[in-house]
């Protein structure tokens, strides 16, 4: 207990310095956050335009959409914010830049995940939150079934592309390979799984789990399931458990370039 | 004009020189393809019609996948340029005997060349299995040629949104902002066939469509009469921004300060 405090210390810390750097670009900073809100609302008005004319989509609505993106966007910039290094952990490992965090006695997926933060991810925070409240789902049981959705939906994004990323290990540079799984899981969580035919709803909900992350989140918001409910919860547990797994697998087969690097 | 060829075969062999890199950024339109088949089934599917406002389900699809096209493969000259700027590459750039404006029009054209071809490929093979045999050969013909006004509206806007690294340094988020309305006053992720009448006559003021609507739709369904007229307004649109983005040029050649050496 008393190590998970003292981890806990850690991540607040190294938040608080993430933070630090962050305001020493004030405007930067603030530029990145308004614009990323601008860019959301701008993307969300397809499904303005769209829902202006079929109203009804496989019993989605525009109201069950500003869910989906209000839980899809808090998700992703919570991930991007706190733990910015969970898109670009390839580039970290192939470019032998873990030798600074393996030297230090922390655990080193998590300091590296949030050793960075993307400052436009509080822009995505606010923007889904926003989203949330006005799509009519602002109860008290709605606000708590959101607050956990965001987590499992964190989880599974950051755990998703951790395990992607640490083929980095064993296959080297996988940067490109990231960066499509990176889009597909992004792009697929915007859009309500009721679309696809089966088949592709189950490799939505396992081998790239964006169903996790927008859909059924989204349903569980809606109306409370324990289908739903579990589906979430056991999806965030095993992607978590693997993508620790996988890294400190890799971890093992990880050789240092020698390479001279400053972390700032 | 040999050494702007030049420039364009350098960046053509830079792209062929990591195939497994540029193969994997061509999935993406499969990936977006796959995704619009299954939100555009549905529709049509539910709305028990063939058509939605003159376009059936396989218009739609072989409309988004010239419309993804175009996005993949627009130059991303505004992230060079603003690199150049801020870590100051951009004294080399400006002594070397060539203009800045054109090395860079044929650095993006080379980088684009590539890039469009491939992934008219593989959305080519995708949209087939998904939506049917691809539009005739007319539409091919048309969007080939708009497509060079389009390219030509986008590398303006990129450029000019590169140059304003000169005033603020950090230009991603205006890339961002210009990315949504190609998105939607462009018509990339919905055909202005589909908008309210009100939002088509606002589109069709601006000089988006005619980077992406314009040789989508005739693309899909090709028209003489609407060819000439889509491509004149592009050309003026064309005419309009190559002078703008002139003009800014010589405003940042002003301001520009080169600390060292």
């Amino acid at each position: 207990m008393a190590v998970d405090m003292k981890t806990i210390q850690f991540l607040i810390a190294l938040w608080k310095a993430n933070l630090q750097a962050a305001m020493e670009f004030r405007s930067a900073f603030l530029t990145q956050v308004i614009f990323m809100m601008i860019n959301n609302g701008a993307y969300f008005m397809f499904w303005v335009l769209y829902f202006d004319k079929f109203k009804v989509v496989q019993g989605w609505t525009l109201q069950d959409m500003m869910l989906l993106y209000g839980i899809a966007a808090t998700a992703w910039g919570t991930a991007a914010y706190f733990f910015g290094h969970f898109t670009t952990l390839a580039e970290v490992i192939t470019q032998g830049r873990l030798d600074y965090y393996l030297s230090l006695p922390k655990p080193v997926l998590l300091h590296v995940l949030a050793s960075r933060s993307i400052g436009s991810g509080m822009g995505d925070i606010i923007y889904g939150i926003g989203s949330f409240i006005i799509s009519g789902y602002l109860t008290a049981d709605g606000v708590l079934r959101f607050v956990l959705a965001v987590f499992t939906g964190v989880c599974i994004f950051i755990s998703f592309l951790t395990i992607i990323q640490s083929l980095s290990f064993w296959l080297g540079n996988t940067v490109a390979l990231s960066q499509i799984a990176l889009s597909a899981v992004l792009t697929f969580s915007l859009y309500p799984s009721a679309l696809f035919n089966t088949s592709t709803k189950f490799v939505l909900l396992t081998i790239i789990p964006a169903a996790l992350i927008g859909s059924v989140p989204a349903e569980f918001v809606r109306a409370f399931t324990w289908q739903s409910l579990l589906q979430i919860s056991i999806g965030a547990f095993v992607f978590l458990i693997l993508a620790v797994t996988v890294f400190h697998s890799g971890l093992r087969k990880y050789e240092s370039g020698s390479a001279i690097q400053v972390e700032v | 004009m040999q050494k702007y060829l030049a420039i364009i075969k350098m960046q053509v062999i830079n792209n062929i020189a990591y195939p497994g890199d540029f193969l994997g950024r061509s999935i993406s339109i499969g990936i977006f393809l796959f995704i619009f088949a299954g939100l555009w089934g549905t529709t049509f599917r539910i709305a028990g019609t063939d058509s939605i406002n003159g376009l059936t389900f396989a218009n739609m699809m072989w409309y988004l996948m010239m419309a993804e096209t175009i996005e993949l493969g627009r130059p991303r000259t505004n992230r060079i340029i603003s690199e150049q700027v801020k870590n100051g590459e951009v004294a080399y750039i400006l002594n070397k005997p060539y203009n800045f404006l054109l090395y860079h029009f044929s650095f993006g054209l080379g980088d684009s060349l590539l890039r469009v071809g491939m992934n008219i490929v593989v959305g080519l093979l995708v949209a087939w299995l998904l939506a049917g045999p691809p539009p005739s050969l007319l539409g091919w013909g048309m969007a080939l040629v708009t497509l060079v006004g389009a390219w030509i509206l986008h590398f303006c806007m990129m450029a000019l949104i590169g140059l304003a690294a000169f005033l603020v340094e950090e230009t991603n988020s205006f890339e961002l902002i210009y990315q949504k309305f190609v998105f939607v006053l462009g018509g990339m992720l919905l055909p202005l066939d589909m908008f309210p009448e009100w939002l088509q006559g606002v589109a069709r003021a601006l000089p988006f469509p005619y980077m992406m609507y314009t040789p989508a739709r005739l693309f899909v369904k090709p028209d003489v009469e609407l060819f000439w007229q889509m491509l004149g307004i592009q050309w003026l649109w064309v005419a309009a921004l190559v002078f703008l983005l002139a003009i800014a040029y010589r405003g940042s050649e002003k301001v520009l300060t080169v600390n060292g050496g």
